[in-house]
Parts: C-alpha cells; sequence; structure tokens
C-alpha cells in the first residue's frame, strides 16, 4: 500500500518534472529565436541586392554578393571610423583603469577625512546619468573651444567612466591587507612605490573587470559623441553608422551591410571574452 | 613629532596627487555641467560667446523656464514615455530576465552557457544598429508586412481560383464578377468607377487559353496589401519601442539574477528538497527573499536607464511621428538642437533631470538602510 502511494507521488514527481523541463524548453527556446533570428536575418539580407531584397525578404540570399559591403564600407567611410573608435576605446579604458586604481589606492588605504566626501561625490556619479547633461557639456565644450576635437571626446568619455570604475576599484583595493601597505610603509616605502610594487599588481582582477565593461561602453556610445563631434574624421563607428539611417533608408542592401559591419566587431569580442564580459557586467551593475 | 608630521604631510601629498587627475576631470564634466545648466536656465543665453570681447548679451532672468517646461504638454508627454520605459523594465524585463536566470540556475535546461550567452547578445551590440535594424523590421515593406501579404496572397488566390473554377472561360456573369469583387472587399471596388462592367472589360482583353495569368493579375490587382505603420500610428508608437527594448535589455537583468543566484548555498536547497519542499516553495521562501536586494537594485537601474537612454528612440523613430514618443533626454536635445537653439529650455529640462536622478540616489539611501547593508 505504502509502497504503492510512493511510487505515485513519484510518477507524478516525474511526470512534474519532465513537464516543467518541456515548458522550461519552450520558453528558452522561443525567446533565443527571437533573440537570434533577427540578427540572423539582417546578415542574410546584408549579401542580397537590394532588388533580391524586396521580392526575397526572408529566403537566403539567391545569388550572394559582397558588393553591398564594397559600398557601405565606401560610402560610410568605415576606413575612418575604425580607427577612431579604436582610439576612443582604447584610450578611454586606459585612463580610465589608470586614473580609477591610482585614486582608488589612495581613498582606501590612506586615511583622509576628506575621502569620505570625495569619493562620496563619485559614488554619487553612478547614478547621475552623464546624457542627461549632454547639453550643458556641448555648451560648455563650446566655450572652451575643443568642440570637434578627440580631446572632448576622451576628456568626456574619462569622467563619464570615473565614477564606476573609482566606486569597483576603492571597494577592491579595500579587500587588500592594510597590513601589506602598512609594513612597507613601516620598511620606509613611499605611496606610490606601494602602489608600484603591491597594489597595482593586485589590482589585474579589478582591471580586466573595468576594462570589459569601458570598452563595451565606449565602443558603442552614441549620444554623447553625437553632440561632441560633427566632422567624419573625428566621428565613431556608431556615429558614423546613424548616417545610413535617413539618407539610404530605401537603399537596404547598403544599409544592412554597414549595420552588419557596425556589429562584427562587438560580437567578435564578445565571442572571444564571454565569461570575463558576463561577470564584468554582473559586478559593475551597482547602484552605489 | 617632526617626524610623523613629515610623513603625515608626505601622505597628504601623495593622497592628493593620485585622487586630483581624477577629480579634476569628474568636476570637469561632471559637477560643472550641473552648475552650468542651472545657471544658464535661469538665463537668457542662447548661443554665442559667453564671456570676453565681442561676448552676446546675456542676464540672468529667473525661473520662468521651468513654469515653461511644466506647461508644456510635450514634457508630460516625454516623461510618460520615460515611465513607460521603466514600466517595461520593471514589469517586462525583470520578471522575464528572473524567470530565465531560474530555469538556467535550477538546471531545467541543459547547457546553462549556452543560453545565457546567447540571451545576452543584444546587450553587446550598438544601439544605433538594433535601432536601424528594427526600423527596418517594422517598416511598412518589411519583413512583417510581407509575410502577412504573402498569406494573404494565398488565400485569395485559393478563393479565387474556387470562384472561377468550373466556368472554364472568362465570360462571367454579374454575380461571379461581384463575388470576385467582394474578395478584395471596399478597397477593390474603390478602384473602379463602375465595378462589374469595368472588370469584365479587363478580364475580355485576356485570351482564353490564360487562365492561369488572368488569376495572377486579379489577384494582385485585387488583393488588400498591408502597409503596416507601426512607428508611424500616434496611439501606439510606443509599443514597437516598447518591445525592442525588451528584446534587448532583458539579458542584462538575466545575468544580473543568474549571478546573485549563484551566491545562494546550494546546501539550503537541496536540504529543503529533502525536506518536502516543490519548486514553487523554493522560489517563495529561499530564492526570491534571497534577492530582494538584486531586485530593487535593478528596479533602480532600470529607472536610471529610461533617464539616460537616447539612441535607441533617436534612431528607431527620432521621436516621432511628430513628437509623440519623445523622452525627456530627446525634448531636451531637439530644444537646443534643432531650430531654435532654445538653451535656457533645453538647461532647464538637464536639471530637471538631474533633480529626478539626485532623487533616486535619495531613495536609494533610504531602501538600503531599510534592508540593511549592501547588496549587489
Amino acid at each position: 500500500m505504502r509502497t504503492e502511494a510512493n511510487a505515485r507521488v513519484r510518477a507524478r514527481g516525474l511526470l512534474g518534472s519532465a513537464l516543467a523541463k518541456a515548458a522550461a524548453y519552450l520558453v528558452m527556446g522561443t525567446f533565443t529565436l527571437m533573440t537570434v533570428y533577427p540578427l540572423f536575418w539582417l546578415t542574410m539580407n546584408s549579401f542580397k541586392t537590394t532588388r533580391e531584397f524586396q521580392v526575397n525578404m526572408l529566403g537566403l540570399p539567391m545569388d550572394p554578393t559582397l558588393e553591398n559591403f564594397r559600398m557601405a564600407w565606401e560610402f560610410g567611410e568605415f576606413g575612418k571610423l575604425f580607427p577612431n573608435s579604436f582610439i576612443y576605446t582604447i584610450g578611454t579604458t586606459a585612463l580610465v583603469i589608470a586614473l580609477s586604481v591610482l585614486a582608488g589606492f589612495a581613498f582606501a588605504k590612506i586615511p583622509r577625512r576628506v575621502t569620505k566626501w570625495i569619493y562620496g561625490s563619485f559614488v554619487v556619479g553612478i547614478l547621475l546619468t552623464i546624457n542627461t547633461l549632454m547639453i550643458p557639456l556641448f555648451i560648455e565644450v563650446t566655450m572652451l573651444g575643443i568642440y570637434n576635437t578627440r580631446l572632448a571626446v576622451l576628456l568626456v568619455y574619462v569622467g563619464a567612466g570615473l565614477p564606476i570604475g573609482i566606486y569597483l576599484s576603492t571597494e577592491y583595493i579595500r579587500g587588500i591587507p592594510t597590513a601589506l601597505v602598512e609594513s612597507a610603509r613601516i620598511d620606509g616605502a613611499g605611496y606610490f612605490t606601494i602602489f608600484r610594487r603591491i597594489i597595482l599588481p593586485m589590482a589585474a582582477p579589478v582591471a580586466t573587470t573595468l576594462a570589459i565593461l569601458q570598452i563595451c561602453s565606449t565602443w558603442n556610445e552614441f549620444a554623447l559623441i553625437n553632440i561632441l563631434v560633427s566632422r567624419t574624421e573625428l566621428k565613431s563607428l556608431p556615429l558614423g553608422i546613424f548616417k545610413f539611417s535617413s539618407s539610404l533608408s530605401t537603399d537596404y542592401g547598403k544599409q544592412f551591410a554597414a549595420l552588419v559591419i557596425g556589429m562584427a566587431p562587438m560580437l567578435l569580442f564578445y565571442v572571444a571574452f564571454r565569461k570575463q564580459i558576463t561577470r564584468g557586467v554582473a559586478a559593475g551593475a551597482v547602484k552605489g | 613629532m617632526t617626524h610623523a608630521k613629515r610623513i603625515d604631510r608626505e601622505a597628504g601629498r601623495a593622497y592628493w596627487m593620485m585622487i586630483l587627475p581624477a577629480f579634476l576631470i569628474y568636476l570637469a564634466v561632471m559637477a560643472f555641467p550641473i552648475v552650468l545648466s542651472f545657471i544658464l536656465s535661469v538665463s537668457n543665453y542662447s548661443g554665442g560667446k559667453m564671456f570676453g570681447e565681442n561676448a552676446e548679451k546675456w542676464s540672468l532672468v529667473g525661473f520662468a523656464q521651468y513654469l515653461r517646461v511644466v506647461k508644456d504638454p510635450w514634457f508630460w508627454n516625454a516623461l510618460k514615455n520615460n515611465l513607460y520605459i521603466v514600466g517595461i523594465s520593471v514589469f517586462g524585463q525583470l520578471p522575464l530576465g528572473f524567470v530565465f536566470a531560474y530555469i538556467i540556475y535550477r538546471r531545467l535546461v541543459k547547457a546553462p552557457g549556452f543560453w545565457q550567452g546567447v540571451l545576452y547578445v543584444p546587450n553587446i551590440i550598438s544601439i544605433i544598429v538594433v535601432g536601424l535594424l528594427w526600423q527596418s523590421i517594422f517598416s511598412p515593406n518589411g519583413p512583417i508586412a510581407q509575410v502577412v501579404n504573402d498569406l494573404a496572397r494565398g488565400e485569395f488566390q485559393g478563393k479565387l481560383s474556387g470562384l472561377m473554377d468550373g466556368v472554364g472561360h472568362l465570360d462571367l456573369s454579374d454575380g461571379a464578377l461581384s463575388r470576385i469583387l467582394d474578395l478584395g472587399g471596399q478597397a477593390a471596388r474603390d478602384m473602379f468607377t463602375d465595378p462589374v462592367p469595368e472588370l469584365r472589360d479587363l478580364l475580355s482583353s485576356y485570351g482564353a487559353e490564360e487562365g492561369a495569368m488572368v488569376a495572377n493579375d486579379l489577384t494582385n490587382l485585387l488583393v488588400n496589401r498591408w502597409t503596416p505603420e507601426f512607428l508611424n500610428v500616434k496611439e501606439v508608437a510606443m509599443l514597437p519601442i516598447l518591445f525592442v527594448i525588451l528584446w534587448m535589455y532583458t539579458g542584462m537583468y538575466l545575468i544580473l539574477f543568474l549571478a546573485n543566484m549563484q551566491k545562494i548555498d546550494a546546501q539550503i536547497i537541496e536540504s529543503a528538497r529533502i525536506d518536502g519542499a516543490n519548486e514553487m516553495q523554493v522560489m517563495r521562501h529561499i530564492i526570491i527573499p534571497a534577492l530582494t536586494g538584486t531586485i530593487v537594485n535593478s528596479a533602480i537601474l532600470a529607472i536610471s536607464g529610461s533617464l539616460s537612454s537616447f539612441a535607441l528612440i533617436f534612431a528607431l523613430t527620432g521621436g516621432g511621428p511628430g513628437r509623440i514618443t519623445e523622452i525627456l533626454s530627446i525634448y531636451m536635445y531637439r530644444s537646443a538642437m534643432s531650430g531654435s537653439r532654445d538653451y535656457p529650455l533645453a538647461n532647464a529640462i538637464a536639471l530637471i533631470m538631474v533633480v529626478i536622478s539626485i532623487l533616486l540616489i535619495v531613495l536609494t539611501k533610504a531602501i538600503e538602510k531599510r534592508w540593511g547593508g549592501k547588496e549587489e
């Protein structure tokens, strides 16, 4: 009697879990398909001529061509956009990491009463989204005479990246035992020496997180550079791709090729560093 | 004593040298614009040189701009759209992200890394690419329209051949012609001034053996083509935008929830299961309580994300049709950058957004106190 009841319960449990699994696959499958298909569709259509696209939007390209890419590359002046994007991304990332780890060390290990206020102001900045300041920034940059310069872009990008950078590095360096710093002090080492010899080598993990966060956000940034720069020579990839929206809205082939060129670098980056990116995002989503 | 003082001074110098570069840039890029936007919002400055020789004349005129903003219906429209974005995040992305994370965490599906990896992909792509991609998908001549029109065409052709079958020739009766026209509805009739005779005239121009061609041409002529204006109908233009936002950012919440679920001690769940708790009970009594901080944190991220969003709507609709899909940032951008160069108004909007952010920060601190301690 009891074993029979047990078996029934177990059977129901098995059935329930099979159903739950089927439902789980259905849910995940649907949303994964919804995520992937538009991107696949875009890529596939970038190999069709605009004429073919208009009659065959859903099928595979009948006569794949690279012509769209050639024309998009030329029209979009991607040869100029790519170097700019690299300059902005690498420059911002390097500066944010260097300044954040340096200041983070000071905040974490050099006791000063003023830290509470200055560090606090950075933490507040995490939620103070800089996009809300794009108009005053535009006016400031114009006033300073640095509109349409790489300097302005780098300055604004670094300023925008510092709050989260400083928050993460300060919290990280706080976790390094203070005894290490103190014993070096007793040995007569200056703070800059301690920074170089002890802190910097230990800060590699937080520097990696910052690099990941900063590369993703800088490479894709649009709202700010849109008000800082108008010359093609200074434009980044997203700004250049935006050109394909209005002037070319009917030349689908070229537009799709431009979008594929635009998303390819980040997709490759993601494929290469997926684990680090995922960890970085989870660590970076702090409210301060 | 002097020794200690010297050491302290050395420490102080090192401290300032380490923080000043960062702090000065931060002041220039975050603090100064806030002050500037306040000054400009109570002035009548609208471009040109501010100081020095040949400077434009401008003066402080008071808080009139704020009154203008509050009285402007487009401000409230933009604010409402910002709230819609918060809404889709809190009631769409958060629960979906939670469910996905839960499914992966409890191993209801195999290959956890695969699902997580794929669902995060839209986050990694430039917002401009995403905006333009969906713009072409939603376009009146885009793939959605084509799929629906192909289906409608097939159905029409089926019905049409049903009507023409058995007649065998093209000399159809008035009744048959009328039924053919009925397939296309009122729109088909509107193409003619006198539908039935004109259609007969048209058909008489075909040879008797051209039946297939007639069917094809009639379909092309009479079938109702659907040209959906997803992004151009005032009443619903926000819906596709909200959909794209959902599509793009749900994966981020999935990652947040999953990362925090993985911090929960697996043994607690195991022993609860052994004690007979079912899946729902585990979720209600173990997982959700452990994630309260994450849920609150995500909601706050959603609000600040809504305030900072700009590029997606800029690329998808540019705030149109009319100004119906503007959010605060686009409302501000448009005030300053298009036509009138209304700097005072734009800066008043900027400052209002800053104040909302500050309220948010205060709220965060209050919540932090309420739940005690920091959680990621």
